[in-house]
């Protein structure tokens, strides 16, 4: 018989992988088992149309540890990271609103929407490169439990409100007023352009089924924010190859670690016994065991599908129940023939370079969302746009392009029909929207690709299609997620652990919760 | 500047002399502190200092006293209040420390709590009594019925935690001092005492929407709908915004009991808990003069020092204390540009934005429910009538709001008073007193001037079409819209709380982050009014916490 496993990692998404990578560099036997036939889970490069390769769902990486890509030594296993220039807003009066990674141009291109704006843009970015270096530690550490008495809970906490008092008043109120608002009014505060405001706070909105003027939101905003800001290095990229060079890269440096990685291998159910995980069994019949089951799937996923009921803790299982994670966004990806022309700004140039972003006006959004709040997609939805070929052209056939569409609001629960039944009108909605800013748009799609919230769960396996694992609402974050009592990776079940993004700190390509869980796994097995 | 106030600024220089920094100023004023506004607020400010021996007098804009706590005569023989005729969140200290029964405050409590008629000739009914409370939600559901008791537990356990915080200062989570790391030091220890469950319930609650919060505990429309109303009353919130259930826990502060039954009746209506308070205030000394508009606050040497009325006279005391909200406070009593630049930012983004509208109907006879019929009193009426029977439906009223319209299908509040108190109208006659939502105080392409009428008719509309006698009963009709609330009773953009009561609004941001002490950056300038912590509702409270915050200043002298 082999030596067994130390660890089973469920599921190759980027958390999979990153976990599995790390307890490989620890010397642990792992093997990570993937349902579909390549690694990446929401992190995957698919040619779906020949030589159009699409990134299928994640699009674009901006919070990605930059320990994680040095630890794992990710650029010699074939990460590399391309900068993306800005955001650009057409607007259907004929005018434009852009971002540039340079700053000068910025200005110029804010102060004719409001010189205003253009004065507080840069007070605004000041404040929140602040907030988030405050928060950005908190990614990077294990939520302590306050109700415990343990000394490293303990100290976890005072740390905490040392952190958080050493903000200082101003910075205290900010960061008070960014976890509570919403991200149109934290942002009404400062600045008083429509498209601007309303482009800002849609960061706010990703991911999320709440409007601009939903309390809460401000927080998602900064959430996207830090790795806009972590000036270091280009934080909002596009990696060479597409999303699934990020997850290869991964992979590989797992891989060269020691990691098994299998494809093709789905799992029927968990292996418990006496409240004790022991492996898992695979669809095909084969049982896997080892010291530790790590599953980086959704927690409903995990807990509910995999584990029978009369194995979990019941008030665990009410806790995994609560959890929220309406998904709310889809997307939508296009083959083309030529890049879109868009009438405000016509011809190629630098506004293709970065993201397009549908957001003319808060109003605009929150109309989006009313359709949602009543189970319907938007008709005329919120839409954040990528053209990775023109920015890495092997991403298509010369002369052609892909376009990535994520497309909200789609929410998961239709008042009427079903997904299937209004998986191309979504679609075309989407496009017609779109071709009114850009109306040579619809004669160049050459394949079109529409992947609803039901396509995401059904494809990539996230519950209800969120892109998070779960909604990231206050409610829902810190030594609150995904349960609260059980926000360091364990669970009820010895031996079980969870890595993914429902687990601390959340979704967004960040790698994070995989990092961490590792860590704790590593501090059981070497307090044994 | 006349000679009088010159006279008590040097007055003042030598009083600084002797006294030293910390000087209150002239020791020869008549008073020692001139409160700005008879509100309930104020007016239990007054009542403490007067009770701990100071001289204080109340000076009241309006020719009566008590604010929007008043009882008016809106048409020959029919009288209500300009916003709710309920009362629930007084606090027990305040009604106990000034005899408020003595003073002849009497509370009715309701029963039925809450009658919500719904759309498909249906209702649900909220009851004193738990057993008959439970009766009525099995009726919709058995599940719901079950989860109930647990779901009551569950807030009262929240709410006898956070009910101490109404009647102490908000803590500072950034304080140095001692002082402040106790306090932080004691909510931390009352938060682990709560134990695992409790407290992460506490933590997981207190941000959340509170349709997200019912959503976890029942399946029936009609019951999650009555009680998300209070999340979301008085508040510009719908009830999928975060933040509606900690207004829904503030909501139930007041008393222990089960979810919604805390709201009574004053008898009298709204005016009797102010002019209770006021005699109150007046047996313990302290002077009200009302028709008494203060124009501005003086300020000597950098320090509050007296008022100017708006006739002209002047007033000089050791302190100012102002019950008005602080916008009408600093902006318009005080030379903003007097004012730190930082500290103005602050002001101009409390964000008010009021939602509510009061409509008063005189009736020759009780509605008469289509899913309940009945023109004789009955408990139907006696309670609060809620018109908003699912989640979505007070949704749709919020959607309104956002794009700066009133609700064309409005959330709605409304009590018959008059048959608890006939005094309140003439025999056989009744006042149907209704607090409309959602009116938001900026509308969009239209203004209030002439919006109200159509705003009255569409509530009656509302009304007819569960009680389709109401209609042809309106005798008269009152509506007040929020551009009213603010000019008639000085309520800002007509927002019962004097600021939205919004997360990022409460406690130690309440009324601008830094200040949330009843302090100002005027010295002896003070606030005590509900845009303090911690807010709004008739609960005495922030005038209780003001009043003691003033007094223990003063010892430190």
């Amino acid at each position: 018989m082999p030596k067994p496993f130390d660890a089973i990692v469920i599921g190759a998404g980027h958390n999979g992988l990153v976990h599995a990578a790390y307890l490989a560099k620890a010397g642990k036997k792992v093997v990570v088992l993937e349902r579909r036939h390549l690694v990446g889970g929401a992190t995957v490069t698919e040619e779906l149309y020949p030589g159009f390769k699409y990134s299928v769902c994640s699009y674009v990486v901006s919070l990605l540890r930059p320990e994680i890509i040095e630890e794992l030594e990710l650029a010699r296993h074939g990460l590399q990271l391309l900068a993306l220039d800005g955001t650009f807003t057409p607007l259907p009066d004929g005018d434009y609103l852009a971002r540039w990674h340079d700053q000068a141009k910025t200005r110029r291109d804010l102060v004719r929407h409001s010189r205003k704006d253009a004065e507080a843009y840069g007070q605004f970015g000041t404040m929140m490169y602040h907030l988030s270096r405050t928060v950005r530690t908190l990614l990077a550490t294990v939520p302590p439990e306050p109700s415990s008495l343990k000394p490293s809970d303990l100290s976890g906490l005072v740390r905490l409100a040392r952190q958080f008092r050493g903000l200082g008043g101003d910075r205290l109120y900010d960061l008070t007023k960014l976890m509570t608002m919403s991200s149109a009014d934290f942002l009404d505060e400062w600045f008083e352009s429509d498209p601007l405001k309303a482009t800002m706070s849609a960061s706010g909105i990703i991911g999320t089924l709440l409007g601009p003027r939903s309390p809460g939101t401000a927080y998602v905003l900064l959430h996207h924010y830090m790795g806009e800001i972590d000036g270091v290095f280009r934080s909002w990229g596009f990696p060479r190859g597409g999303m699934g060079t990020v997850a290869e890269s991964i992979a590989s440096a797992a891989r060269s670690l020691g990691a098994e990685i299998r494809t093709e291998a789905p799992i029927a159910r968990l292996l418990v016994r006496n409240n004790k995980a022991e492996g898992v069994v695979l669809e095909n019949g084969d049982e896997i065991r080892a010291r530790a089951v790590v599953s980086s799937l959704d927690p409903k996923r995990t807990f509910l599908k995999l584990i029978e009921p009369s194995e979990l803790d019941s008030e665990f299982a009410e806790g995994v129940r609560r959890f929220k994670i309406r998904g709310s966004s889809g997307k939508v990806n296009l083959a083309l023939d030529e890049l879109p022309n868009f009438t405000c700004f016509p011809g190629d140039g630098p506004h293709l370079r970065g993201s397009i972003s549908i957001s003319p006006s808060i109003d605009y959004l929150e109309q989006a969302y009313d359709d949602a709040k009543y189970g319907d997609y938007s008709r005329r939805p919120y839409m954040d746009i990528l053209i990775p070929s023109v920015i890495d052209p092997s991403m298509a056939p010369p002369g052609k392009h892909v376009m990535s569409i994520f497309v909200q609001y789609a929410p998961y629960h239709l008042r009427e029909g079903t997904w299937e039944e209004k998986r191309e009108a979504f679609g075309d909605a989407v496009v017609d929207t779109l071709s009114e800013y850009a109306p040579n748009l619809k004669n160049a799609i050459l394949h079109r690709q529409v992947l609803t919230p039901w396509d995401l769960e059904q494809k990539i396996g996230l519950t209800e299609g969120n892109i998070f694992h779960g909604e990231l609402t206050l409610d829902q974050l810190f030594f609150l997620r995904p349960v609260p009592g059980w926000a360091k990776y364990r669970t009820p079940i010895r031996n079980l652990y969870l890595c993914g993004s429902g687990a601390h700190p959340g979704g967004g390509v960040m790698g994070a919760p995989g990092k961490l869980a590792a860590q704790e796994l590593l501090k059981d097995w070497h307090g044994l | 500047m006349n000679a009088s106030a010159r006279e008590s600024g040097r007055v003042y220089a030598r009083a600084k002399s002797e006294g030293g920094e910390r000087g209150w100023g002239p020791a020869s004023t008549k008073y020692d502190a001139l409160i700005i506004g008879a509100g309930h607020n104020g007016l239990v400010t007054a009542a403490y200092l007067a009770k701990a021996g100071k001289r204080v007098l109340v000076l009241e804009r309006r020719e009566v006293l008590g604010g929007r706590a008043v009882t008016e005569e809106f048409a020959p023989g029919f009288k209500a209040s300009p916003t709710t005729d309920l009362c629930g969140l007084l606090l027990p200290q305040v009604l106990r420390d000034l005899d408020l029964g003595r003073h002849g405050l009497e509370i009715l409590p309701l029963d039925p709590a809450v009658f919500l008629p719904l759309a498909n000739g249906s209702h649900l009914t909220i009851w004193q009594e738990h057993e008959k409370t439970l009766r009525e939600i099995e009726r919709h559901s058995k599940t719901d019925a079950e989860a109930y008791p647990r779901f009551a537990q569950l807030i009262q356990k929240l709410t006898a935690f956070l009910r101490p915080m109404l009647s102490q200062p908000a803590p500072r989570p950034n304080g140095a001092s001692p002082s402040d790391l106790l306090e932080l030091l004691r909510l931390a220890w009352g938060v682990r005492r709560l134990g695992a469950t409790h407290m992460h319930q506490l933590f997981r609650i207190l941000p959340m929407s509170v349709a997200d919060l019912l959503h976890e505990w029942f399946e029936g429309e009609a019951l999650k709908a009555a009680l998300a109303s209070r999340g979301i009353e008085g508040v510009f919130l719908s009830p999928r915004a975060a933040g509606s259930a900690a207004v829904f826990l503030y909501h139930h502060l007041g008393q222990s009991g089960w979810p919604l039954v805390s709201w009574g009746l004053p008898r009298g209506g709204m005016g009797s808990v102010s002019k209770a308070m006021a005699e109150a205030a007046k047996a313990r000394g302290a002077e009200i003069r009302t028709g008494a508009p203060v124009a501005r606050i003086i300020i000597k040497n950098g320090r509050a020092s007296g008022v100017a009325l708006a006739n002209g006279d002047e007033l000089a005391a050791h302190l100012v204390v102002s019950s008005a909200d602080p916008r009408t406070t600093f902006l318009k009593l005080l030379d903003p540009a007097s004012l730190d630049t930082d500290f103005l930012l602050r002001l101009k983004r409390i964000r008010y934005r009021g939602v509510i509208a009061k409509i008063n109907l005189a009736l020759s006879e009780l509605p008469n429910f289509t899913c309940l019929p009945s023109k004789e009193p009955a408990a139907q009426h006696r309670g609060l009538i809620q018109i908003g029977p699912t989640m979505d439906y007070l949704e749709h009223a919020f959607d309104d709001a956002k794009y700066g319209r009133f609700s064309a299908q409005p959330f709605l509040q409304a009590t018959i008073p008059s048959l608890t108190d006939p005094s309140l109208a003439p025999p056989h006659r009744h006042v149907l007193s209704i607090i409309m939502q959602y009116a938001p105080y900026h509308l969009r392409g239209e203004n209030w001037r002439d919006g109200g009428e159509a705003l009255g008719d569409s509530v009656v509309d509302t009304l007819n079409e569960y009680a389709p006698n109401l209609k042809g009963s309106v005798l008269h009709r009152q509506v007040l819209t929020p551009l009213d609330l603010e000019e008639i009773y000085g309520l800002p953009e007509g927002n019962l709380h004097q600021g939205d009561l919004a997360l990022d609004q409460m406690l130690f941001m309440r009324p601008v982050p830094g200040w949330a002490r009843y302090r100002t950056p005027v010295p002896n300038l003070y606030l005590c009014g509900s845009a303090t912590h911690p807010g709004g509702g008739i609960s005495g409270a922030p005038g209780y916490n003001a009043s003691r915050q003033i007094l223990k200043d003063w010892a430190k002298l």
